[in-house]
């Protein structure tokens, strides 16, 4: 019996380490490159961080005025998405769960509807629509199409989260002499604050990795959003890779960095939203 | 004394309301559609709108800068006779059948493995969750350049290791551009399998493992039996959530191989997307539509399992 337990951690910690550098090498891969410059990349193809390694791509990065831009472009367009999610997210996600309204159920269904529906299907109109409001290459257009998909996922989330909580709590609050409205602030938006927190990181970066749209709606260099500023920088069919490795390093570190701080939010949040969701 | 007073009696009558139903003018009903009302002004401006125009450009022949006429069914018609929208449709499926197995098996599996005793599942936890974390943009391009025929690394382990004789050219090849797109989208995608597998493993009760145990069931049979049918609401619900993101998955198949080399890996969102760079607004419409029978499966099918939840 201790045999066969030995051999079995064994095996067990052996294939989580396979796991581990299946995971983990693209991630080590992207590190390692974003230190070669371009012409070494090609005379020393190396799996080891070369001798050879620079500064000179991250240094390039921090220098570009159009790369500083479009992370700008994207925390402005990515955290007014996320903000307006989250309060049009909560108001809907109370209303579905506390109040009992003529049309509910059928609103709750149009929220699953529009949060099952794949972006690709509508980034043609979007793009005409936006062109005729005179709203394309604009930050705000941009966030307005971003509500498109930040406003379901935020209230699909968020009604898993309002669900979970005893209905009997806001009815108390409301005995006790609360309205409605203090109820939900004081009562429920306090015990749902860890979904919040979820539902925030969740959405932010689901905005933040979104390509089709910004390629598609902001083409102009002053409104790119950082995947569409790393895009362009290749030419035609050059990819200066050193670079683009720096520059998606700088884009997708701390963005991991969030999701790891978070990762007891974001799991939790998950899980609310496809089981009890 | 009479503050408290009026207060009961407020709260009576607040009781009373809050019980009587369905009325449109109904408080309640007033704040219920107060409540809704930015979600769903932004769902008529930036869905319902957008997709009737879509329905509506697709019936015509709309390019950029011209009027638009009405067609009919022509778009529709000009399409399902057109091989590469035919490819496009085939690919869409072969990938998206193929991606979701492998997401299945490998999030299965490695559910399992982190379901196991072991130290500090927290760090392995987190460290499947990597390229989930990882933006997808980012992903992608980095798989680009580890399946280049030059300098990309998985053609140096190979040659190093003796398996080739020649570089391959992953993505510019026919044969290995849509194995090799898929392999890195179940990479991208399979640790939310994973993490919600897990999830749904742990919450199974351990008193049944126990009892089963007792009963003489071996460890497959305690599978089979216990955590299949534990995790199965989890797996339904991941399954569609899961398979409508990669129906989407444009940046997976632009990033790497743009759908070529020449129509290979051109599925339906990429064929879309060209369509529209080419400014034939009222095709591209219709290909983009063509989405939508899929898309109303797998929602009716979501939707009719939360309600007997």
């Amino acid at each position: 019996m201790a045999r066969t337990n030995v051999k079995f951690s064994i095996f067990k910690y052996t294939m989580l380490l396979l796991v581990a550098i299946f995971v983990l090498y693209p991630v080590y891969y992207m590190i390692t490159l974003s230190f070669r410059n371009q012409g070494s990349l090609w005379s020393n193809p190396t799996l080891l961080p070369a001798s050879d390694s620079t500064l000179e791509n991250f240094k390039a990065a921090f220098a570009s005025v159009e790369f500083r831009k479009s992370i700008y472009n994207s925390l402005v367009v990515c955290s007014s998405a996320t903000i307006l999610a989250i309060v049009f997210g909560v108001m809907a996600a109370y209303a579905l769960t506390v109040l009992n309204f003529k049309g509910r159920d059928t609103m709750g269904r149009v929220i699953i509807i529009a949060f099952l529906t794949p972006g690709a299907l509508l980034f043609i109109p979007f793009a005409v629509i936006m062109a005729n409001l005179s709203l394309s290459n604009s930050l705000r257009g941009l966030v307005l199409v971003y509500l498109s998909f930040t406003v379901p996922l935020s209230t699909y989330l968020l009604l898993g989260f309002f669900k979970s909580l005893p209905p009997e709590l806001e009815q108390a609050a409301r005995i006790d002499g609360a309205n409605r409205l203090q109820a939900l602030w004081y009562v429920l938006v306090p015990l749902v604050a860890p979904g919040l927190i979820s539902v925030a990181i969740i959405t932010f970066t689901g905005a933040y990795n979104e390509l089709l749209y910004s390629l598609v709606i902001n083409v102009s260099p002053e409104v790119r959003t950082v995947p569409v500023a790393i895009l362009n920088l290749s030419v035609a069919d050059e990819v200066p890779w050193g670079r683009t490795m720096a520059y998606s390093s700088i884009a997708a570190i701390p963005i991991m960095a969030i999701y790891f701080l978070g990762q007891r939010f974001v799991v939790e949040g998950l899980q609310t939203g496809s089981v009890k969701g | 004394m009479s503050v408290t007073g009026m207060e009961k009696a407020t709260k009576a009558k607040r009781v009373k309301k809050s019980r009587r139903r369905g009325g449109i003018f109904d408080p309640t009903s007033i704040l219920g559609y107060c409540m809704m009302l930015p979600a769903m002004a932004v769902l008529l401006m930036f869905f319902a709108y957008p997709l009737g125009f879509e329905i509506w450009s697709s019936l015509t022949n709309m390019t950029l800068g011209n009027d638009a006429k009405f067609i009919g069914l022509e778009n529709y018609r000009y399409l399902f006779s057109d091989p590469e929208f035919l490819t496009a449709a085939k690919n869409s499926f072969i990938y998206v059948t193929i991606v979701q197995m492998g997401k299945f098996v490998l999030g299965l599996g490695i559910a399992i493995l982190l379901h196991q005793k072991m130290v500090a599942r927290g760090f392995w936890r987190a460290v499947v969750l990597v390229p989930y974390a990882m933006p997808g943009f980012v992903a992608f391009l980095i798989w680009k350049l580890i399946y280049n025929p030059d300098i990309g690394s998985l053609n140096i382990i190979l040659t190093k290791l003796g398996l080739i004789d020649a570089p391959i050219s992953f993505l510019g090849d026919r044969d290995w551009a849509m194995p090799s797109v898929i392999f890195s989208t179940i990479w991208r995608g399979f640790p939310f399998w994973a993490i919600m597998f897990l999830a749904a493993l742990q919450a199974v009760p351990k008193e049944l493992y126990e009892a089963a145990a007792v009963d003489g069931a071996n460890a497959w049979q305690r599978f089979k039996n216990i955590s299949l049918p534990g995790i199965r609401p989890v797996v339904l619900v991941v399954f569609l959530i899961s398979t409508i993101n990669t129906i989407n998955s444009f940046e997976a198949i632009w990033l790497t191989t743009a759908g070529g080399p020449s129509d290979a890996t051109v599925i339906l969102p990429i064929f879309a997307y060209k369509g529209l760079t080419t400014f034939q607004i009222g095709q591209s419409a219709a290909a983009a539509l063509s989405l939508v029978p899929i898309a109303i499966i797998f929602t009716f099918f979501i939707l009719r399992r939360m309600k007997k939840d």
